[in-house]
């Protein structure tokens, strides 16, 4: 007993060194192996591939030859292409400023002690949970046809109905006005920073004699500036990546006008399998979203406000 | 740690390249014949193959049986089997196809034989397996037009065309008969507009009916394919002259606008309720469909039309493969996946009790089964009857070509929808059409 007391704690020691090292050195990256794994087959793959197949006229079904800058010059020389960036410039351009505008309007108002406050915030957030869903872009189409519920409540009040989803002027406004209607989680995010402007500078404001509305302008909305500008780029990013919406509820029609970008790399991928321009037309999307991600950031030094004197944001 | 980390994603590369390339490595480059000669009998060790189709809930459920009743009479043989709607399907089956992992058996659309196995790599040659396969029970011409790069690559489970449906009950309601005549049918617009109202038309038809009915017309007048060796047959005059007949059915108030159809929010037209409560009294459909269009306007009496004889001197319309089953290339099993076809296709246990879930059969001994038996639908056959006595001209496989066809983008629907929205006039429509039309089948 004597002995196995003595070799039991040392072969411990030992056994407990030897798991400290591994944890150490190893175990991290052990640990992050399978997003590892899945990040470099499920992401980084086709990404990386993507850019090669832009540069070839891979057909899923005819092989494969390089053309170099072919795919990218017919990007901005075909009608239907160039007309399907034009309409989803305009889908975001229409969509992130409503829905930002929307989702703080809704989050200063139930920042408020007013009745009811948790209610109200669930209720406003449910359609963000519904999110992309099949079924949601369903009701819109039922919705918003000809005899749908918005012309029949129309016509209870002598109204004409309007032809929401054939016109073309109309479409994609319909489709824009989906997504603003999910507002919830931009909401959700504006109504946590709402929480952290100090109550203080509201109080001077009082004294000072500022209304609501100056309060709103001049306090609010710059001390959660960080907020906006972060709300404004997966906003962005999503408008640009949009696709069940006008999918499901008008396939892109009529004459083309809610054929987004996103519509088109599906069809010529999945349904004419044009892979290289295909590939290229996703990589223009994404050159124009990074552009536009760049020209936010660079711009957030003129009306970003982070708090500090270097308007570095805690850096 | 860095020698760790550097094996670590040279582990995840390879484990990447295996992944992606396993698709490439494995894609259908068998050659048929060694495929057939690998297993040219059935052996009675336990085998399992795959099947897969799409369709409804009836044909899901009478495949479903006809492949147990298969797998009781063959008990070494498993079937598994794949199913689903028509929505994105043929995506799916051709990522399939193109990964060399596609099923053993696949009902197939006509034209994919030449989309994914013009060289004849994806499908197996049926020749080759012809000693299980009873292919004497298939008209010549009708297994001539599955075969491509010089391979029986399918054989034909129904053959199929357009014809009018007309719901009769609408008809009836307005006061007239339903149309027999190309004339008849012109004044059946202003008929239903002043009896029944703005919202009633005799006839209904979305981009690409519009596409098969414009070419009916024009066959009947011209009396020629609308292909003939890869270039249109018909000049832009002649295009056009099928165009301003489309839009004088519109302004004759014959059918409504697109942009009507558009307004009414529905899929497809089965699913549209102006056809459903009979507002919409005719379609241009396939001869197969006749059950799917009738169930959706219950209640009423849909019956199939006829020809109009008074467009042109000739026999205007198509006929084409609905549907064919094809072995892939790449099964481990020719003589067990053909033995199954066979089943399906000719023998009386499987012939009875998939019926005409797939059409009117081509297979002579499963129509003799099916008329023996009274299994076949009425209406469909009365449809794929008159069909088969009436149109006579053939199909390009391009014709159903997804740049053609697809929607938003594909050709028929930018020249149908622009022309029927006013914002381009037949003329330049017409040679929208030619130039969009050449343009593929010069790819």
């Amino acid at each position: 007993m004597a002995i196995n007391n003595k070799v039991a704690p040392k072969a411990g020691k030992e056994k407990r060194k030897g798991l400290n090292k591994l944890e150490r050195n190893y175990m991290g990256w052990v640990f992050i192996a399978p997003w590892l794994i899945g990040f470099l087959i499920f992401k980084l793959y086709p990404f990386a591939s993507s850019l090669v197949y832009s540069f070839t006229d891979f057909h899923l079904f005819k092989g494969m030859t390089k053309v170099g800058l072919f795919n990218y010059i017919k990007i901005f020389t075909d009608e239907d292409i160039m007309k399907a960036l034009w309409v989803t410039i305009k889908y975001a351009f229409t969509t992130v400023p409503l829905k930002l505008v929307a989702a703080l309007f809704i989050a200063y108002i139930l920042n408020f002690k007013i009745k009811f406050v948790n209610a109200f915030r669930t209720a406003y957030y449910i359609p963000s949970i519904l999110g992309g869903s099949v079924a949601i872009a369903v009701l819109w189409k039922a919705l918003f046809r000809d005899n749908g519920l918005i012309n029949t409540g129309l016509a209870m009040f002598g109204a004409e109905g309007i032809n929401w989803l054939s016109e073309p002027k109309y479409a994609l406004f319909i489709i824009s006005l989906l997504r603003v209607w999910q507002f919830g989680s931009a909401m959700v995010i504006f109504l946590a920073a709402l929480k952290g402007v100090p109550t203080d500078l509201y109080e001077a404001a009082t004294i000072d004699g500022a209304g609501k509305w100056k309060q709103f302008f001049s306090i609010t909305v710059p001390m959660i500036t960080p907020v906006i500008f972060y709300n404004l780029i997966t906003q962005l990013v999503q408008a640009f990546q949009e696709f069940n919406g006008p999918y499901i509820i008008t396939q892109g029609g009529p004459l083309q006008s809610t054929t987004l970008i996103s519509l088109l790399v599906y069809n010529k991928a999945f349904r004419s399998y044009e892979m290289g321009i295909s590939s290229a037309m996703a990589w223009v999307m994404f050159l124009i979203v990074m552009v536009l991600t760049i020209i936010s950031f660079v711009s957030q030094k003129y009306w970003v406000y982070y708090g500090d004197e270097d308007g570095k944001g805690g850096k | 740690m860095k020698k760790l980390l550097a094996i670590l994603l040279v582990a995840a590369m390879a484990f990447t390249m295996v992944a992606c390339g396993g698709a490439a490595s494995s894609a259908p480059v068998t050659s048929t014949s060694d495929a057939a000669s690998s297993s040219a009998e059935v052996g009675s060790e336990p085998v399992t193959i795959r099947f897969c189709w799409w369709g409804g809930d009836s044909r899901h459920e009478a495949t479903q049986k006809a492949v147990d009743a298969f797998m009781a009479k063959y008990p070494n043989i498993t079937v598994e089997t794949e199913f689903g709607a028509w929505t994105d399907w043929e995506t799916n089956v051709a990522t399939q196809i193109m990964a060399g992992t596609a099923p053993d058996l696949m009902q197939i659309n006509w034209n994919w034989i030449n989309s994914y196995s013009a060289d004849g790599s994806a499908f197996l040659d049926l020749n080759t397996v012809s000693d299980i396969l009873d292919l004497s029970q298939f008209p010549q011409d009708s297994l001539a037009k599955c075969v491509v790069g010089q391979n029986l690559q399918s054989v034909p489970v129904s053959m199929t065309g357009r014809i009018f449906y007309w719901n009769k009950t609408t008809f009836d309601k307005a006061g007239i008969s339903v149309p027999t005549s190309l004339e008849e049918l012109m004044a059946a617009g202003q008929t239903f507009k002043t009896k029944l109202g703005d919202d009633y038309y005799p006839l209904v038809a979305g981009e690409y009916d519009r596409m098969i009915l414009m070419t009916y017309y024009l066959e009947s007048i011209y009396g020629k394919d609308w292909v003939v060796d890869g270039k249109v047959n018909y000049t832009v005059d002649e295009i056009q002259k099928g165009l301003e007949w489309l839009t004088s059915l519109e302004e004759a108030h014959v059918m409504p606008t697109l942009k009507k159809l558009a307004g009414d929010g529905a899929e497809s037209i089965d699913k549209n309720q102006n056809w459903i409560d009979g507002h919409y009294a005719g379609i241009w459909e396939w001869d197969s469909s006749a059950s799917k269009m009738t169930k959706a306007a219950e209640g009423q009496e849909i019956v199939v039309g006829d020809f109009f004889t008074d467009i042109g001197e000739y026999q205007g319309g198509f006929t084409k493969v609905s549907m064919g089953f094809s072995i892939s290339a790449n099964t481990k099993h020719p003589a067990e996946t053909a033995l199954l076809m066979n089943f399906l296709l000719n023998e009386a246990e499987g012939v009875e009790i998939m019926a005409s879930e797939r059409g009117i059969p081509v297979s002579a001994i499963a129509l003799k089964t099916c008329k023996e038996k009274g299994l076949l639908n009425e209406m469909v056959a009365e449809a794929n009857g008159k069909v088969m006595a009436y149109s006579k001209y053939n199909l390009d496989p391009t014709y159903e070509d997804a740049g053609l066809k697809g929607n938003p983008d594909g050709v028929y629907y930018k020249v149908m929808s622009k022309l029927s929205y006013g914002e381009k006039d037949a003329a330049a429509s017409a040679a929208d059409l030619l130039a969009g039309v050449t343009e593929v089948l010069e790819k």
